[in-house]
């Protein structure tokens, strides 16, 4: 009995002590992310990702910053880095989670910043994939904010391209927002952003 | 006891923390690229801890740890080569950490000697897979397309590709690895054939003019590499309605496999009764054609299988200037192609490739009075390893079997032949590939095949060179030596030859940045033991002989821009050539007519947005072809006019799914000649009359409408086009 409860005890201390560890590191991490250095917190991510490698996180979380650096590049080789370093880590993440619309909607934006880096070339390329995978993710989780914003403004986007009315997506980006004052995230560190941006998307082309 | 177990619990704990607070080991160092740059931003840290941090702008990190023993440091930056270090982390102090350059990186110099590349992966790669469809003079056909690069001449006539002064025989066709035997619909003369294979199966193309691996035999000139897409975007259905056809496709997938079916068939009939040529069809060409791939992926490893069979007739009579009937050909072909191969992943760095093919090809050609019909059966097997030591040493060696087994059948009245032959060819490859750093990689390899039919071996050396000369710039070099056998239309009738060698030697410069690239390729090709034999045509009486020689060299250009005009996408070909052959019945060295002196080619795309459309323009030009002129002295001593064509084609997006799909080839109308036809006689006075060869039309039009049906509504058929 001394020695059971010796060794839950141990346990618990040791997964205490790796939980504090964790979060630490995972706090820090959105610190240093929130600060703008992103190189400090894609870093502390790829370090929690080789500590934890059961944890599908810290590489979506290395991947998704390297996606948002390529939108905001302006050096074409440099956005080929970030849109290929998202690639690994995206890869790895996948590995360790299934059906995982936060997932697919993170593949979207970064074939997304393949459109964006040479539409000529990769817009007929991935127009459909990027749709498929919003579509995938609307079905695995229909109201996941993320999911909703994700597909109604690449929805928008391709309706305004060719000149049908955009209105309706409005609808869809206002349960967006709607959902993000609701949305409950599965731990303390699973992806909950995302509302600042819903809204600008808002003022940007429903707001008239 | 109780208080004993208690302390024991307290005193756990405390050393647990204790530890942590105690053992604090400190360590620090700097990190820089070779030439002493610090480096910014790399990551720092111990290997399965939480403890590292990154590099400051001077290169410094230092960080705090409680990890005690030996331990790894890990260091890692991107388009760096990840650094570890072994040590007792009391000793990881004041470290100067230096990271070598990442081989694997977009800097990396590229062995581009020779080849092209059209592949999304590749900063080489000069045609994009969409280019394959878009190009306005190839009408959907790759082969058409490839036909807008340097290297290649323009012989309108015939639509296969003739690569720096060498016939059609001498490029060979490769799908996923394994040699496609019959790659072209026969035809006869003054009727162009096309690729067999739909483009929309394959995105990489691999084009080589010269100077390719040792993994590819029994070409003297080139090769294409045609890769079929590892795993299809998602389940749809497509239907294209055109005005010589129609096709229906699906694609079906599942969780580790995909399947797509497509089907074509094309008549001309309704064309030519609309816009009548110079040709009096009796059958017009109608064509029926399937095509399926299949793809599985394994644990480790990828199944893929393909399969086509296509069936092609028509029969038509000629205009002939011996004969003021005309000829009449008729021709009947049936074709299957199937291949299979898996590669896999063994582990240790190591991979397998083993694949093989079959092709069924059934010809049935009657001329005038006269029947033949062929049979080919043709088999490929190959297996082939890969082996990384590290990212700057790569093996790659294998060995394969060609089988080909012919038969001919020929009737005239009451005479009749029949002859044909079997060829086993054995070989065997290896290759090295070694980087020696971004600016510096050389490959090297030995290729031997032996052919029993011959009782002959051969051994193929072959190496290319590249060193990057500045930022976006580099140079490379190229040697090898190159074996084939004669084509089946000698080798019917004898065997008692060898085989056909040339040597390429190539300078290439390739300047890349910023979606422009130009290139520059000057090369000398040699070629020996070409086949000549003593009659006009090959036949049984003929005596053949590995007499032949000749040469060709000159100088290929290519320049393409997507970046200087807003929406416009253009680039432009150049060849000069110059190339003499002594071989088949040629009395001396001469310019053969496939092998003409200028070869021009621009293609524009350009897009309009608030039209939804692409607009495709493409212009050829090619100097004079050689042909002999019997009333003056000489051989091939006479050249035609030049050759100039401008195509246009307008894609128009209906709809995401839908697509309206125009063009015209040779819009202006030129009147263009092939070459010329001499009477078998003379006239009275001594005159040989002549026949100049045309196209059988002047002009083509062709209307498509393309409809994708996808689950989401969202594809479309753009890259069918």
């Amino acid at each position: 009995m001394k020695h059971l409860i010796l060794i839950t005890l141990t346990l618990l201390a040791l997964s205490a002590s790796g939980q504090s560890n964790y979060e630490k590191g995972m706090q820090k991490a959105f610190d240093l992310w929130s600060e703008q250095k992103t190189t400090e917190a894609a870093n502390l991510f790829e370090r929690i990702a080789q500590a934890e490698p059961d944890d599908w996180l810290p590489p979506f979380y290395v991947a998704q910053i390297h996606v948002l650096s390529s939108f905001s590049e302006k050096d074409k080789e440099k956005m080929i880095q970030h849109m290929k370093t998202a690639r690994d880590f995206l890869n790895d993440a996948q590995r360790l989670t299934q059906d995982n619309a936060e997932m697919l909607v993170l593949e979207a934006q970064l074939l997304t910043a393949w459109v964006v880096y040479d539409g000529q070339q990769y817009g007929m390329k991935y127009s459909s994939k990027i749709a498929d995978l919003y579509q995938k993710a609307s079905q695995l989780a229909p109201n996941n904010p993320r999911v909703v914003l994700g597909k109604a403004e690449w929805d928008m986007g391709s309706a305004r391209y060719f000149g049908k009315p955009t209105q309706l997506y409005c609808e869809d980006i206002a349960r967006a927002l709607q959902l993000f004052t609701t949305f409950k995230p599965a731990g303390p560190f699973h992806p909950q952003g995302g509302k600042e941006y819903a809204q600008q998307v808002w003022e940007q082309n429903c707001n008239q | 006891m109780k208080i004993n177990f208690t302390s024991n619990v307290i005193i756990f704990l405390a050393l647990l923390s204790t530890s942590r607070i105690i053992s604090q080991e400190s360590i620090y160092g700097i990190v820089t690229q070779k030439n002493g740059t610090p480096i910014l931003g790399a990551n720092v840290y111990l290997e399965g801890t939480y403890d590292g941090t990154s590099t400051g702008v001077d290169g410094t990190f230092s960080f705090e740890t409680s990890e005690t023993g030996v331990q790894t440091l890990l260091i890692s930056y991107v388009s760096f080569e990840t650094k570890t270090v072994t040590a007792q982390v009391n000793e990881m102090r004041d470290l100067k950490i230096v990271l070598r350059d990442d081989v694997n990186s977009l800097e990396t110099v590229v062995l581009s000697a020779g080849t092209f590349e059209a592949s999304d992966n590749s900063k080489v790669s000069v045609l994009k897979p969409l280019d394959v469809v878009t190009t306005a003079s190839a009408l959907g056909d790759f082969v058409g397309a490839l036909q807008t690069l340097p290297g290649t001449t323009t012989v309108a006539e015939d639509g296969r590709l003739f690569v720096r002064g060498g016939d059609a025989g001498e490029t060979q066709i490769f799908i996923d690895g394994i040699r496609v035997f019959t790659p072209y619909t026969p035809t006869t003369n003054n009727i162009p054939t096309r690729g067999r294979y739909s483009p929309f199966l394959f995105d990489g193309i691999t084009f080589s003019t010269g100077g390719y691996s040792a993994e590819y035999g029994q070409a003297l000139s080139s090769v294409l590499l045609l890769n079929t897409i590892d795993e299809p975007d998602q389940e749809k259905t497509e239907i294209a309605a055109m005005s010589v056809g129609g096709g229906v496709g699906n694609t079906q997938k599942w969780d580790e496999s995909s399947l797509s079916v497509n089907a074509s068939y094309i008549n001309l009939a309704p064309y030519i009764a609309a816009f009548p040529d110079r040709n009096d069809w009796e059958k017009p060409f109608e064509a029926l054609a399937g095509e399926s791939v299949f793809r599985k992926k394994t644990e480790n490893g990828l199944f893929k299988w393909y399969g086509a069979f296509d069936t092609t007739n028509f029969e038509l009579t000629q205009e002939d200037i011996n004969d003021p009937e005309g000829v009449r050909f008729g021709l009947k072909n049936y074709n299957f192609y199937t291949n299979a191969n898996y590669g896999v992943a063994l582990g240790n760095k190591w991979k397998a490739f083993v694949g093989g093919s079959y092709t069924y090809s059934r010809t049935d050609i009657g001329i005038q009075a006269s029947d033949i019909g062929n049979k080919e059966n043709s088999v490929h097997v190959k297996t082939a390893f890969r082996k990384r030591f590290s990212n700057r040493v790569k093996w790659h060696f294998g060995a394969e079997q060609f089988v080909t087994d012919f038969n001919e059948d020929f009737s005239e009245d009451a005479s009749r032949a029949q002859y044909g032959f079997q060829n086993n060819i054995s070989a065997a490859f290896t290759e090295i590939d070694l980087i020696f750093s971004r600016n510096l990689a050389l490959k090297v390899g030995l290729r031997a095949e032996y052919s029993p039919l011959f009782r002959e071996t051969t051994l193929s050396p072959r190496t290319s060179l590249a060193y990057k000369t500045g930022k976006d710039s580099q140079v490379s070099i190229a040697y090898g030596d190159f074996y084939q056998q004669p084509g089946s239309d000698i080798l019917k009738f004898s065997t008692n030859l060898q085989a056909r060698k040339t040597q390429h030697y190539i300078l290439n410069y390739q300047y890349v940045a910023n979606n422009r690239i130009f290139r520059a390729e000057a090369y000398h090709k040699q070629y020996e033991n070409l086949v000549a034999y003593t009659t006009k045509m090959p036949t049984f009486d003929s005596s053949f002989s590995n007499e032949g020689n000749g040469y060709a060299k000159g100088i290929d250009i290519f320049w393409r821009d997507s970046e200087s005009f807003r929406n416009l996408d253009y680039w432009v070909s150049y060849s000069w050539l110059d190339s003499e052959r002594k071989y088949q019945d040629y009395a001396n060295r001469a310019q053969p007519p496939f092998a003409n002196s200028h070869n021009l080619s621009v293609v524009t795309k350009y897009w309009v947005d608030s039209w939804k459309s692409q607009l495709g323009f493409s212009y050829q030009f090619a100097s004079g072809r050689s042909y002999t002129n019997p009333n003056e002295p000489g051989f091939l001593q006479a050249r035609t006019k030049a050759f100039n064509n401008l195509s246009v084609n307008w894609a128009y997006l209906l709809a995401p799914q839908k697509i309206l799909y125009l063009s015209v080839n040779n819009v202006l109308g030129y009147n263009n000649i092939n070459g010329y036809q001499y009477a078998n006689t003379p006239t009275a006075n001594g005159n040989f009359n002549r026949r100049a060869l045309r196209p059988a039309a002047d002009q083509f039009f062709f209307v498509g409408f393309f409809w994708t049906i996808s689950e989401d509504g969202s594809d479309n058929q753009l890259d069918n086009l």
